[in-house]
């Protein structure tokens, strides 16, 4: 592994340790409530009939079975919200943070070329939501069982990889707003309202019918809740991400290896 | 590279943050091995000039050739070869300073890494302390550090010892000779003047973005103002005095005769030799006054 590499990665170690520790802890306690979600199914069932048909879209009608239940946590609600929390927040941090801590300079005074340290920079991001991927696959499916929560390991793979695809994504457009810009808070708030935007298109997408041809600009839109840990994979869905990944990764690129840096 | 390639080359260099003055048109040379001053106050463009040298912004027109190379396209080749200390940096606040430290000299493929235990003590800084737990001034110490362990053969210096404290600058000056003495040549900006004449060879003064004057210290310093004061027994006139021409400004206090001299004191000595002279001061013109001067008139001293 690189230096810089090695630097950058070991930059998340707190963010790796605090978050990582947060996804297993809220697993447990999701999993402690699935036995009495469960029991009261037909109640459960019955308050998402009267939910608005927007919300029913976004995560399936059924928040009974094991699939439901998770689509509705982990995909759907605190876990994706916490994922894209840590990407955004990594992702601005990246060079935009470095920047306003006026640590970059140094950093670039040594034998490195600003390329380089823009892709250690998007590959440990990358790391850091694949190894929080990789803790939220294990801890449902360690915690889960002893709580009747069981789903298949190949679908809840599937449905993680795509959790983690769209978290880097934003996570990307955060990094290159802030490697465009240099400023980290409004990497956060741009790529943060872009998120909320995203995330209200797609659940009015499905139900006011003029929003429905702008549905496909939602990445949630191709992210698809309602699908996910129902079958395998839509490589369609997956490219879409991470090309979104790959073309604001471009952007940096073209940019930060050119600009002035701020003093 | 030979000794007569110079170090950094500045061909008219320009650069302008949007319509707001970097510098404009700057021409100077740094000969291998000497210690360049870069004085002017703050806002004046020294940093803007260093940091074209690095690569941090581009020039808006004109060029800087570092070390024979290119920043802006030879980068790593620039940067292993020179140490640099900006102005003003933040440092990595979770690491202890030997981490810090130790990911720069795997930063620069383990060079200065042997360094780094000396150079730590001789500047008194303590190696296992949190940086975010450290004072101001050890913090500017690890930066010096990180730029000196390598033993680059160019030091790009911006206001080094501000924040350090006067031991501590004295360190600093024994590094700076050991640098020179070695062959590296040092560029060091600073608005501290007997500092640049404490440890400088050759200066530019740089005023609202240009040069206006590049030279020796000493060149700077025989062709400077001095003031010299003579304590006659009774009063003398200063008009005796004023008529002379290396005489720029002479008054009379009591028994003395203040003046203000450029350049050698031969004509103004044989002139109070003809009265009864009972003391003389004269003040060396410091660099500061030479600076002042060069700001008052904007042009050459």
């Amino acid at each position: 592994m690189s230096a810089l590499l090695a630097k950058a990665w070991r930059d998340h170690r707190r963010t790796l340790i605090g978050f990582g520790l947060g996804l297993v802890f809220t697993q447990l306690l999701y999993a402690a409530f699935y036995p009495s979600i469960k029991e009261s199914a037909a109640d459960m069932n019955a308050f998402m009939e009267r939910l608005p048909e927007a919300l029913r879209e976004l995560y399936g009608n059924d928040f009974a079975s094991p699939e439901g239940y998770l689509r509705g946590q982990l995909f759907g609600e605190l876990g994706l919200i916490l994922f894209l929390v840590v990407a955004i927040g990594a992702g601005a941090r990246a060079i935009a943070g470095e920047e306003e801590a006026r640590t970059l300079d140094l950093l670039l005074s040594t034998p490195v070329r600003r390329a380089e340290v823009l892709r250690a920079k998007a590959i440990a991001l990358v790391g850091l939501m694949t190894v929080l991927g990789v803790i939220a696959f294990a801890a449902v499916l360690v915690v889960g069982p002893p709580f009747d929560l069981t789903v298949g390991a190949a679908p809840m793979a599937a449905a993680t990889l795509m959790l983690v695809l769209l978290a880097i994504a934003f996570g990307s457009i955060a990094l290159a707003i802030g490697a465009w810009t240099g400023h980290r808070s409004t990497a956060i708030a741009i790529t943060t309202a872009v998120a909320v935007l995203m995330y209200i298109l797609n659940a009015l997408g499905g139900t006011v019918d003029a929003l429905e041809p702008l549905r496909p600009l939602s990445l949630l839109r191709w992210y698809m809740v309602p699908l996910l840990l129902s079958g395998g994979l839509e490589w369609e869905n997956v490219l879409v991400l991470a090309g979104t990944s790959i073309a604001a990764y471009v952007v940096a690129h073209a940019r930060f290896t050119r600009r002035d840096l701020a003093s | 590279m030979g000794a007569d390639v110079p170090v950094i080359v500045a061909e008219h260099l320009t650069k302008f943050y949007g319509s707001s003055r970097g510098v404009v048109d700057l021409e100077f040379e740094v000969h291998a091995g000497e210690v360049f001053g870069y004085l002017g106050p703050n806002g004046a463009g020294k940093s803007t000039t260093i940091r074209t040298m690095l690569d941090f912004i581009r020039p808006t027109s004109g060029k800087i050739t570092v070390l024979g190379l290119d920043p802006t396209t030879e980068t790593p080749e620039l940067h292993r070869r020179v140490g640099y200390v900006p102005g003003e940096f933040g440092l990595y606040e979770r690491l202890t300073g030997r981490e810090y430290l130790k990911t720069f000299t795997a930063l620069r493929a383990g060079a200065g890494a042997d360094r780094v235990e000396d150079l730590a003590r001789r500047l008194a800084l303590d190696l296992d302390v949190r940086i975010k737990d450290l004072s101001h001034g050890n913090k500017r110490k690890v930066g010096l550090l990180q730029a000196f362990m390598h033993e680059p053969d160019l030091l790009v210096l911006d206001e080094p010892t501000q924040g350090l404290d006067p031991l501590v600058q004295q360190e600093f000056y024994a590094m700076i000779d050991e640098a020179r003495e070695r062959g590296a040549t040092v560029f060091l900006s600073s608005h501290v003047m007997p500092e640049v004449e404490r440890v400088c060879d050759r200066v530019a003064i740089i005023r609202e973005g240009r040069l206006i004057t590049v030279d020796d210290v000493g060149d700077l310093k025989a062709k400077a103002l001095r003031t010299v004061e003579f304590h006659f027994e009774g009063p003398v006139p200063a008009s005796a005095f004023a008529s002379l021409a290396s005489v720029v400004d002479a008054e009379q206090r009591g028994d003395s005769v203040l003046m203000t001299v450029r350049g050698p004191l031969d004509e103004v000595v044989k002139e109070a030799a003809r009265h009864p002279v009972v003391n003389i001061e004269t003040r060396e013109p410091s660099l500061e006054d030479i600076f002042l001067e060069a700001y008052r008139n904007g042009a050459e001293p």
